[in-house]
This record gives structure tokens, C-alpha cells and sequence, in this order.
């Protein structure tokens, strides 16, 4: 089953933040734990780690904001 | 510890700990990681939301506790509480299922992660607000204690928790009362976003408990073996019934207040130091070191907690949402009880008791109802100040009963509501039927988050896991003059504006009794407000026998055909007076006695003013905002073509309850100006 990837909910009063940079390439095989992309918020730039091993496929722009929830990807 | 006991390797003698034992040690806090751990994963990719406080870098205390406690054994904790859910005991499955808010969850998704309730592995309560399970400990410790059961009361909070009252009015109670609990303080080093010393000046929190005359200890959390040998003496010492430790377990949160990763208030020097002293991993290169354990068995170990979590959030992802269907439900024990708009239950009325009677002030029909539930329940017992023998209770409404009953079953408390109202909540979550004397109304504000944010909420919160049978009495002034502002208020609208309580709010000798009855052995929180006008000055005909007032149902305390008089307490005698005068005007006033504020009786006020077309509400409380605005506007959405005037209101005026004699008997409502507002609405011209 694949694994989607929405905008996280970092901090509690977080609604929204920026999709930095992706980190792995359209397609590419990326392992549990590897950092994916980086997000920033109000507060700070985090790394996101895969939630699964599998090929990524992005379906979100860098250098965009988006909502928490957003649908940004999968892990299949 | 012998040798032989060991059974692997040599450097396993110097351990400090059997080995065994800290290989269980192990087990918890690998099962702890990895939930952490996945709800880290999940909350990042964005996979689920739900608000979540790390409690990463604090898994060496409970899971420590848990090889020194058992499920009898009672817990508390709080909302960075997901740690000791899970070494108490409570499942996985049920823990993530609550997370993401599902039906099967612990506590049917109503309480979420910061509100788990499990009594099957001893997890009473956990609180979203900062120290408020403290009290709520010592009820649970107490209950243990009144029955003499072989159980301890653990009740955890963070070290920002030693700076608010509710921890040292629980902490000073267990002290009187040699409670048989641990106060764990997991000093994690920061309260929310400060630091220690940012907001206090002590050197430690340990040394608080001598001010409370009992110990208290300062344990490194992070040297575990040190820390188990510790925390056995001090359960040892507890179980022996040598009263309440005080335990300031010292740690370091590795991460944010709220939300994932590493802690935003630690230096990147701090942090890296914080992960070398971090047991998770020190233990297990511990049980390496000491050849207790090859790395394929901690491998093992470790893989095992985590396909427990996966199969559990697998579970809860795939889990039915707790639907709306359940809204109203929990609330109460019944369904019908929370009010809601066109569904007027008519519920019946009480069997007149027959049997002897005696004329009785209200105080003695107060008292004599208290005795015949503590004569019938060994459950029952009273809380409050001054309650003992003498004087038995500021206005004598438990006189005799401490003589009767001893010091066990009627128990004097400190001039501390927060801890009297706590120690009702944790007595009656586990069966118990407390009932606790608050002596002025006025003094809700002390203890106002123990009865709105636990009382009311906890059968919610908890999905009905629990539920808190308890009767609070709070005496209220007004209409005697002298009192003054802090002694004198009317605040039933704050009660009623809480989902979760019932209250009551008697006018008679008789429905003192009958509906105080009623609040002990009901299975929900109760409030019985006391007029002191009328504790000391209405006498009238009480049965000696245990009757019950449902509560809920209204009562035509005088038939009338021109204009409905809704009102309770001790505006129904005002209400009364002014009828009389009003039928010298051939005015013909009809007297209704709520007695039940919720359950509200809609039913018998709708079935009056559908009657006599015209509707007054009278009040004792401030007229704004008042009980009375909620009263008025359904009577006028659901009878608005009958009405002949609009539905009218008279509660206080706007103002402190003052001092002066002059201006608090014009500023309530009495029986000329509930005469003259009659007179208003009746003159009412379309």
C-alpha cells in the first residue's frame, strides 16, 4: 500500500509551511529513515525522514507554501 | 544479588541491578521508543494529525516503575504522558486508536492522547492541565486507603508543575492524611519553553516535601540501576504505609514542548550531551557491555516493540472514526439529560414518602440525608472544612455525624477547595460516592478546574471508562445581609454552562433531603446549591425515611392563571410572597420550582406558561448573562404565538453583592420588585 505524504503539522500552532527543497529525486528509491525534503516553518527548517522504503513520487512544487494536510507525494 | 543468579558473563555482578531485571527495563523503554519513534514518522510525513508532546528522554522512569508496581496499582499522569501509558500497561492498539480519534479506542476517540483513561491496567486519569491530576491522586490513594487494599497511587507531572497550587494543596492533603502515592516529578528541566531557572529560584523540588512534612527524594533518572534501587524503597516504604514520598526523578526532554524533533531550547552542546546521557541507548550498551545480553537478542527485543506498534497504528489507520452519533452520549450516564432544543422529557414525579415525619430547619434535613447515606453506603463519606465534630460544618449541616461516623467516613480538610474537590474526584472514580462541602459558593473560583475541566468532563474524556459519582454542597449566600461581595454571589450559570454536571438547588426542608439523596447515589458529578437564607430560617415537615426527588422534575408550588413564576432556591419563598400580595390585585401569580437546574424540567415550565401565556423568570443570581436569559428565549422560541407579553427576567442588577443592607435587598429581587415586575409584564400592550 502506498504511503502518502502530507504537510505536517510540526508545532501546534503551525497551518501551513514552505516545501523547501526535495531532497530525493522524482522516482527515486529512498529507504525508511532517509531524509526526503525539507520544510520550513515560522520556526525553524526541518528534515523530513521517509515514513517507508519504496520509490518517491513528488506531486508538489519546491519553493511553494502550502497548507498542513496538503497532499505533497507517496511512497509506493 | 548473587552470582549465580546471573547466568551471563561477569561484569553483570557489578550492574547495581539483576540482570533480568534491567533486561525488563530494557523491554519498556525499547516499547516506548519505538512508539515514539512512529508517531514521530507518522506526524511528519504527515500521515496522521494530532497534537502530540514528546516525552523523548524520559522513558527510564516508568519503565523503571513498571518492575516495581502492578496493574492494581493506581496512575496518574499527564498530557507528555504517552511513556507511562505504555509501561503501565494500557494496549497499544487502544492507545493509537484514541490518537487518531477512533471509536475503538480506549476511550471511544472522545479523549485523545492527553485524555487516557484505562482502568483495566490502572491508568486512572491523565489532564491536560498542568498539575490538576495531583489532587485527583489523592482521592485514588485515599479510596485505597479507606478500604485498606494493598494498592499505591502514582501520580506523574513535570517539573513546570511545581509552580501551581493544585500540587501543593495535594501535596500538603497527602501529608495530613499519610496518603499511601509517589509524587513523580519527571524534572524533565523545562516547563513548556522555559528552562529551570527561568521560572523558579529553587535549587530543587525534592526538598519542597519537608515543608510538607514528609520526604522527599532526588533521584538521577538516567543512572538506571541506581534509580531502580531507589524507587524500590521508596514503593517499600509506601506499601509499608509510611505516607507519601516525594520523588523529583531527574531527566532531560530531548524534545519540543509540542510537536516532533529535538528540543528547540537546548544549545546543540546541551543536546548532544542529552543524547550521550540518554538511557535508551546507555542501557543497552549497558546490557552488551555486561554480556546480559548479545546484540541478535536486543535486536529481538527491539523489533518486537516495533511490529507490536506497527500492527497497532495499522489497526487504528484503518480504524472507524468515532462518529457524530456519539455526540450526546457520555455526557451522562443518561442520554436525556443534556438539554437540547424541542426534546422536553417529562420525567416523573416523586412517590410521597409516607412513614413519620419531623419539622426540621433545612440544615437538619441537609444533615439527617447525610446520614442516611453514610448509614446505608460505606461508600459515602463527607470532605470538607470544619466539617468534624465541633462544629460540625460552619452551618451545622453535618453536626453529630463526625461523633457518629469517626473521623474516617467525615473528614475536616484544610482551607485547601482544590484538594477537597480532587480528592472527591479520585475517591469516587474508582466507586466510591464522596460528598464534598464547599462552605460558600463564592469559593468555586479556588476550585473551579477540578469540578469544569475533571469533574465534569472525565466520563466524556474517558469515553465512560470512568465516571465520577460525586456530590459537592456549596453553600450560598444572599438576602441576609452583611456577607459582602465575596461571600454573597448566586453563581449557578457558571455550573450550568458546564456539560457534565447536574445541579440542584433545593427551596424546601423536604426537597433538601430528597434530591441531596438523589446527588449522593447518582452516577454523575452533582452540585446541591444551599440557600444559608433558608438552611437556617425554613423549617418544615421532613419523613425520616430515605426518599429520593428525582432530579429533574419541576414543582407548581402555587397555582396561578395570569403569569408564570419560573425561579428555585430561595427567590421561590420571595415568588410566594409577592403572589400574595399580587391577589389582593386580583392578580393571579403561578409559582414554579425548578429544584433541578439540569436536568432542566422544560416539560412542566412549557405545559405552565402554555397556561397562563405570560412567563417571569426570577433569580437570586446577576440578571445578565444569567440563567434566566437561557430560560426566557426557549420559552419565547417555543410559545411565541401563545404569549401575551414577552417572557421577562429579574435577577440581580449588575453590581458586587454589597455590604450595605440598603442596596443588596434593592439589588437581588424580592418579593415588592418581583410584585412590580409582574405588574410590568401584565401591563404589556401589543
Amino acid at each position: 500500500m502506498p504511503t502518502q505524504l502530507t504537510i505536517p503539522r510540526l508545532e501546534m500552532a503551525m497551518t501551513e509551511g514552505v516545501l523547501a527543497e526535495w531532497l530525493v529525486a522524482d522516482g527515486a528509491q529512498v529507504n525508511e529513515g532517509d531524509p526526503i525534503y525539507t520544510i520550513e516553518t515560522g520556526k525553524a527548517v526541518q528534515e523530513i525522514q521517509a515514513p517507508a522504503s519504496g520509490r518517491l513520487m513528488q506531486r508538489a512544487q519546491a519553493g511553494e507554501t502550502y497548507p498542513v494536510g496538503t497532499d505533497i507525494g507517496e511512497i509506493a | 544479588m548473587s552470582a549465580s543468579r546471573v547466568g551471563t558473563g561477569g561484569a553483570a555482578t557489578n550492574l547495581g541491578i539483576e540482570p533480568a531485571v534491567l533486561v525488563e527495563i530494557y523491554r519498556q523503554m525499547s516499547r516506548i521508543r519505538a512508539v515514539d519513534k512512529r508517531i514521530q514518522a507518522g506526524l511528519s510525513a504527515g500521515q496522521f494529525l494530532f497534537s502530540y508532546w514528546p516525552m523523548t528522554g524520559q522513558e527510564s522512569i516508568p519503565a523503571t516503575l513498571s518492575q516495581l508496581i502492578n496493574k492494581r496499582d493506581y496512575m496518574v499522569t499527564t498530557y507528555r504522558g504517552i511513556h507511562d501509558q505504555v509501561a503501565k500497561g494500557v494496549s497499544l492498539e487502544g492507545l493509537f486508536c484514541e490518537a487518531l480519534g477512533r471509536i475503538d479506542g480506549v476511550n471511544k476517540g472522545k479523549g485523545g492522547s492527553p485524555h487516557i483513561s484505562d482502568p483495566s491496567s490502572g491508568s486512572m486519569l491523565t489532564t491536560a492541565i498542568v498539575g490538576g491530576g495531583a489532587p485527583i491522586a489523592n482521592g485514588l490513594a485515599l479510596a485505597a486507603q479507606l478500604r485498606a487494599e494493598d494498592r499505591i497511587t502514582i501520580v506523574n507531572f513535570g517539573d513546570g508543575a511545581t509552580s501551581i497550587g493544585a500540587v501543593h494543596e495535594a501535596m500538603n492533603l497527602a501529608g495530613v492524611w499519610k496518603l499511601p502515592m509517589i509524587f513523580l516529578c519527571q524534572n524533565n528541566q523545562i516547563g513548556e519553553y522555559t528552562k529551570i531557572p527561568g521560572y523558579t529560584a529553587a535549587k530543587d523540588f525534592a526538598s519542597r516535601a519537608a515543608g510538607y512534612g514528609f520526604k522527599g527524594v532526588r533521584l538521577d533518572a538516567n543512572d538506571v540501576p541506581a534509580f531502580y534501587q531507589a524507587m524500590k524503597t521508596v514503593v517499600e516504604a509506601i506499601r509499608r504505609g509510611e505516607g507519601p514520598i516525594f520523588v523529583e526523578a531527574v531527566t532531560q526532554r530531548l524534545g519540543p514542548h509540542a510537536g516532533v524533533g529535538d528540543s528547540h531550547e537546548l544549545s546543540a552542546e546541551e543536546l548532544k550531551a542529552a543524547k550521550e546521557a540518554w538511557p535508551v541507548p546507555t542501557v543497552r550498551t549497558l546490557l552488551l557491555e555486561a554480556a546480559v545480553c548479545t546484540e541478535q537478542q536486543l535486536a529481538e527485543i527491539d523489533e518486537a516493540a516495533r511490529a507490536e506498534v506497527e500492527q497497532a497504528i495499522t489497526k487504528a489507520l484503518a480504524g472507524k472514526a468515532t462518529p457524530k452519533e456519539e455526540m450526546l452520549l457520555d455526557v451522562y450516564a443518561d442520554p436525556s439529560v443534556p438539554p437540547r432544543r424541542g426534546h422536553y422529557p417529562r420525567r416523573e414525579s416523586e412517590a410521597v414518602p409516607t412513614g413519620p415525619t419531623k419539622t426540621m430547619l433545612m440544615l437538619e434535613a441537609v444533615r439527617d440525608g447525610q446520614d442516611l447515606a453514610l448509614a446505608q453506603d460505606k461508600g459515602v463519606f463527607l470532605l470538607g472544612e470544619d466539617i468534624g465534630d465541633p462544629p460540625g460544618g460552619l452551618f451545622a449541616t453535618s453536626k453529630g455525624l463526625q461523633n457518629k461516623y469517626g473521623p474516617a467516613r467525615v473528614r475536616p480538610t484544610p482551607i485547601a477547595e482544590t484538594a477537597i474537590i480532587g480528592a472527591g474526584i479520585g475517591a469516587s472514580l474508582v466507586g466510591m460516592r464522596p460528598v464534598a462541602e464547599i462552605m460558600f459558593n463564592d469559593f468555586a473560583g479556588v476550585c473551579l478546574d477540578q469540578i469544569f475541566n475533571h469533574a465534569a468532563k472525565q466520563r466524556y474524556m474517558s469515553g465512560a471508562a470512568t465516571h465520577v459519582p460525586m456530590t459537592i454542597r456549596m453553600m450560598v449566600g444572599g438576602g441576609i445581609g452583611g456577607f459582602g461581595a465575596q461571600h454573597s454571589q448566586s453563581l449557578e450559570a457558571w455550573l450550568l454552562h458546564t456539560p457534565g454536571l447536574k445541579v440542584t438547588f433545593p427551596s424546601t426542608p423536604f426537597d433538601a433531603k430528597g434530591l441531596l439523596l438523589s446527588c449522593i447515589f447518582d452516577d454523575d458529578p452533582c452540585v446541591q446549591l444551599e440557600s444559608i437564607k433558608l438552611l437556617r430560617g425554613v423549617r418544615g415537615e421532613v419523613p425520616l425515611a430515605d426518599y429520593r426527588i428525582p432530579l429533574g422534575v419541576a414543582k407548581v408550588r402555587r397555582e396561578g392563571s395570569d403569569i408564570s413564576a419560573i425561579t428555585y432556591g430561595w427567590q421561590v419563598p420571595e415568588c410566594l410572597a409577592a403572589a400574595e400580595e399580587l391577589q389582593k390585585e386580583g392578580i393571579s401569580l403561578e409559582v414554579i420550582d425548578l429544584r433541578t437546574l439540569v436536568p432542566l424540567d422544560y416539560h412542566r415550565v412549557l405545559e405552565s406558561v402554555k397556561k397562563t401565556r405570560r412567563a417571569l423568570v426570577v433569580h437570586a443570581a446577576t440578571e445578565f448573562c444569567g440563567f434566566g436569559g437561557e430560560l426566557a428565549s426557549t420559552i419565547s422560541e417555543e410559545l411565541f404565538s401563545t404569549l401575551k407579553a414577552p417572557v421577562a427576567r429579574l435577577g440581580a442588577d449588575y453590581a458586587p453583592i454589597a455590604y450595605c443592607r440598603e442596596i443588596e435587598t434593592n439589588q437581588i429581587p424580592q418579593a415588592k420588585s418581583i410584585a412590580a415586575r409582574v405588574r410590568e409584564v401584565l401591563a404589556f400592550k401589543e
